[in-house]
């Protein structure tokens, strides 16, 4: 009986803490990934759950997990060389060869930068087919940072910006504090020519947006990556839909102006 | 691994819903091989002094023994669950707030002035609960996936699915049809809709659904 | 249409009836309380007086359905049992539903649960001469015919019109029970006078105000989706054995979207968290969305959410008398 709904048993090359509360698995897989998708990542008996990929590699896969609910929290347990059961990769990733030969502006909050750093990679394996890259990424305070050796790297490569918002004194020059969403309102941006992408919670994503929209961007610019609670992945559960576009088939990366005024949806 | 540290306590109540965890027959010898039971008046001692991670409350506070036993051991206790109703919400036993004493007090035993009562009230108003099992007598399956659950180290998550849910999943025709007044629609389920099963309407004693519906008068 | 119809005494159709019980599992609407489908044990229980209360989607898309098994370090095949089952008497709403379901799970996806309980299904369908309720709305779902066998009832007899091999099949293994006629099956005898919903799209209508009527009264019961035969939106959870964690079941069951935990994620976050919000999607999904993607209505006008719901919302009149 073949069904779309059994995973794949999967070896974990290593697990390890991003921060506190957020891990990163290194999975034994091969196949393409393309930025902005997702797997259902899980264990039988626990349960299944929809984590973005945050790698851009033929070999093997990367993903970033917060410990929120029953699952991440078990996926947080486990050590090297278990096994995970995954299905995937699901769902349209970000536009990024329409948007060849174009200034990008990436803008993570939290977990979302995971996603954005599988952008990076892409970016980073065909750099000479993009113009100028601008990063964007909030933070909760110092120790929420994750992939801080990455952002390290990346600072002398792209232009980066990253804000803080819960760290009120100043402990580094290098840090902004307050949301990321005042960062990018006190900056000029330059709007023909670029593409934005944003992942982040869902309140972070209308900030930014609306603030974006002041600047002079418009909605066909402006890609979201949104989350749905999911069960099935393949547009059959129904849980994911928002005014009857599947996140999880026809997303989890929309333009806005697909799903972008529905805030209740 | 270490095993759960458990007890079991009943204040004012009937004592149904620690009977209802007894009711667990066929699967009672596994889960004691999960937890260990620490406390449980109906088969072992009480040990109110001991150190525990989980304790089962039944019943509600109706005078100041219930309450001082119920401090004494929230304070000796990680998590405390309320378990079934007349902990949860009150249920029965809290009726007497729709009325008053001099209605009732004729009623009482001979020997009344012995009992030194308050207004009954359930545990929440007192201690902070971590979890609820609800139900007059909550239902088996519920208690036991909820100890399965926490052996696993996994947060129990509440069911929020009103009585409709499952009793129409039963087939059963609608009360309310019938012109009897059934709770079904705004009560919490989880209990397979047992009452409406048997032609009776749901009273809502596993308390309100959280779907988000306004009081109307 | 078929050019040959047949002919089936009523009379005779008990007989027949009782004939096809000993191969199949045979399901018949039979009047309780409600009615419901129900195995047949005397022919003379069948009552076609009103729909069944609850469509017969459980057959074929059931309430819990185990997707594979685990034994801690593979996955077990599940067996996938079924049974040979005819139900006699759907009405042409529910052969819909059935259409409908078939298209998502059959077509769109190749779902072994519900194809292995649907292909040994046989549908016969009883026509419907008139509006079966005050709530029932077919005639603006732009039904078509989808099903094996159908009656369509002249007092005495019934014609039936096979559709399908599975019905020719049938009809040529019990022969004895059915004539030939010439009779020829049109519009007269497949329509069916119900009320309407006067719009065509109602996507300009999302921010109307009259959804207030119907908001106000749900109580977000779910009544309404549980008794749908074209719902189909379902959840997954794992179930695990008390005494071994490691053998686990993962466990498919229905779920419904008029509930808050139907959109809410971690921390607690919830989507879809007023009732306004739920309530349209669940029309809007029905009469909007599913015909964009896929150019059906989902909703085939049986009426059972509004038959069922505790205050019986009626959303088509609400619809209907929005300006």
């Amino acid at each position: 009986m073949k069904s779309e709904l059994i995973p794949k048993k999967t070896r974990i090359l290593s697990n390890f803490r991003e921060t506190s509360d957020i891990f990163t698995l290194i999975l034994q897989i091969s196949g393409s990934y393309m930025p902005g998708q997702f797997v259902q990542i899980g264990i039988p008996g626990i349960g299944e759950c929809p984590i973005s990929v945050a790698s851009y590699s033929k070999n093997h896969l990367k993903i970033s997990i917060r410990e929120v609910g029953k699952v991440t929290r078990a996926l947080g347990k486990l050590r090297k060389n278990s096994f995970v059961y995954i299905r995937g990769p699901y769902g349209r990733g970000y536009p990024l060869v329409e948007f060849q030969g174009k200034c990008l502006i990436l803008i993570g909050a939290g977990c979302g930068v995971a996603t954005l750093k599988s952008i990076i990679e892409y970016i980073e394996y065909h750099r000479e087919k993009y113009k100028d890259i601008l990063l964007f990424f909030g933070y909760r305070n110092i120790n929420d940072i994750i992939y801080k050796k990455e952002v390290n790297k990346w600072k002398n490569t792209f232009n980066i910006k990253i804000a803080l918002s819960k760290e009120n004194a100043k402990t580094c020059l290098d840090w902004d504090s307050g949301h990321i969403t005042d960062v990018i309102a006190e900056l000029k941006l330059r709007t023909e020519n670029t593409g934005v992408f944003i992942c982040g919670p869902p309140k972070m994503i209308n900030d930014t947006v609306e603030i974006l929209k002041k600047k002079g961007f418009n909605d066909e610019q402006i890609y979201v990556s949104t989350e749905r609670l999911m069960y099935c992945s393949i547009g059959m559960c129904c849980h994911c839909m928002i005014r009857g576009k599947f996140t999880c088939t026809d997303g989890p990366v929309f333009r806005f102006d697909e799903i972008g005024y529905y805030k209740n949806d | 691994m270490k095993k759960l540290k458990i007890g079991f306590y009943g204040i004012t109540g009937c004592a149904g819903c620690q009977l209802s965890v007894i009711f667990e027959e066929d699967e009672l010898l596994d889960i004691i091989n999960l937890i260990e039971i620490q406390a449980w008046p109906f088969i072992k001692e009480l040990n109110y002094d001991k150190k525990f991670d989980y304790i089962f409350m039944e019943g509600l506070v109706a005078d100041n023994e219930d309450k001082g036993i119920l401090l004494k051991l929230r304070a000796n206790t990680r998590f405390m669950v309320a378990l079934g109703a007349c902990a949860h919400t009150g249920c029965i036993p809290a009726y007497r707030h729709f009325t008053l004493k001099e209605n009732y007090a004729h009623l009482l035993y001979e020997k009344k002035e012995n009992i030194k009562d308050i207004d009954p009230n359930p545990i929440d108003s007192f201690v902070k609960v971590d979890y609820i099992i609800p139900g007059c007598p909550p239902d088996k399956n519920e208690i036991r996936s909820f100890i399965k659950d926490i052996v696993r180290d996994i947060i129990p998550k509440p069911y929020n699915n009103p009585v409709c849910v499952e009793c129409k999943r039963n087939n059963n025709s609608c009360l309310l049809d019938n012109k009897k007044p059934c709770l079904g629609p705004i009560t919490r389920g989880g209990c397979n809709s047992v009452c409406t099963n048997n032609g009776l309407e749901c009273w809502g004693c596993r308390g309100p659904t959280q779907q988000g519906h306004k009081m109307q008068s | 249409m078929n050019l040959v119809v047949y002919i089936l005494k009523k009379d005779v159709m008990y007989d027949f009836l009782l004939d096809i019980k000993n191969k199949f599992e045979t399901y018949v609407p039979i009047k309780k309380d409600i009615t419901r489908f129900k195995i047949l044990d005397n022919p003379k229980d069948i009552d076609f007086s009103e729909n069944s209360y609850f469509p017969v989607k459980e057959h074929f898309f059931r309430k819990k359905e185990v997707i594979f098994q685990f034994n801690g370090s593979n996955f077990l095949p599940v067996e996938l049992k079924s049974k040979n089952k005819i139900f006699f008497g759907l009405r042409r709403c529910d052969l819909n539903a059935i259409k409908n379901q078939d298209f998502i799970f059959m077509k769109q996806h190749n779902d072994p649960y519900y194809t292995s309980q649907r292909k040994k299904a046989v549908l016969i369908g009883y026509h419907c001469t008139k509006a079966l309720n005050k709530y029932c709305f077919c005639e603006s779902m732009n039904l078509t015919d989808y099903y094996d066998l159908m009656l369509f009832d002249k007092t005495n007899y019934f014609l039936v019109d096979a559709k399908t091999e599975k019905g020719e099949n049938l009809i040529r293994k019990y022969k004895k029970y059915f004539k030939k006629s010439n009779y020829k099956i049109s519009d007269k005898d497949t329509y069916i006078k119900t009320r309407k919903i006067n719009k065509k799209d109602i996507s300009k209508f999302y921010d109307h105000k009259d959804w207030d009527k119907g908001i106000n009264l749900c109580l977000s019961c779910s009544a309404c989706t549980e008794m749908c035969p074209t719902c189909y939106c379902h959840e997954i959870h794992d179930n695990t054995e008390i005494n071994n964690p490691r053998n686990a079941k993962r466990i498919r069951s229905w779920s419904s979207c008029q509930l808050k935990e139907f959109t809410s994620v971690a921390e607690n976050h919830t989507f879809r968290d007023t009732k306004e919000a739920r309530f349209k999607h669940r029309i809007y999904h029905q009469l909007q969305y599913f015909k964009e993607r896929n150019k059906i209505n989902l909703c085939t006008g049986c009426g059972r959410c509004i038959t069922g719901c505790p205050t019986k919302i009626d959303w088509v009149k609400i619809i209907n008398e929005m300006r």
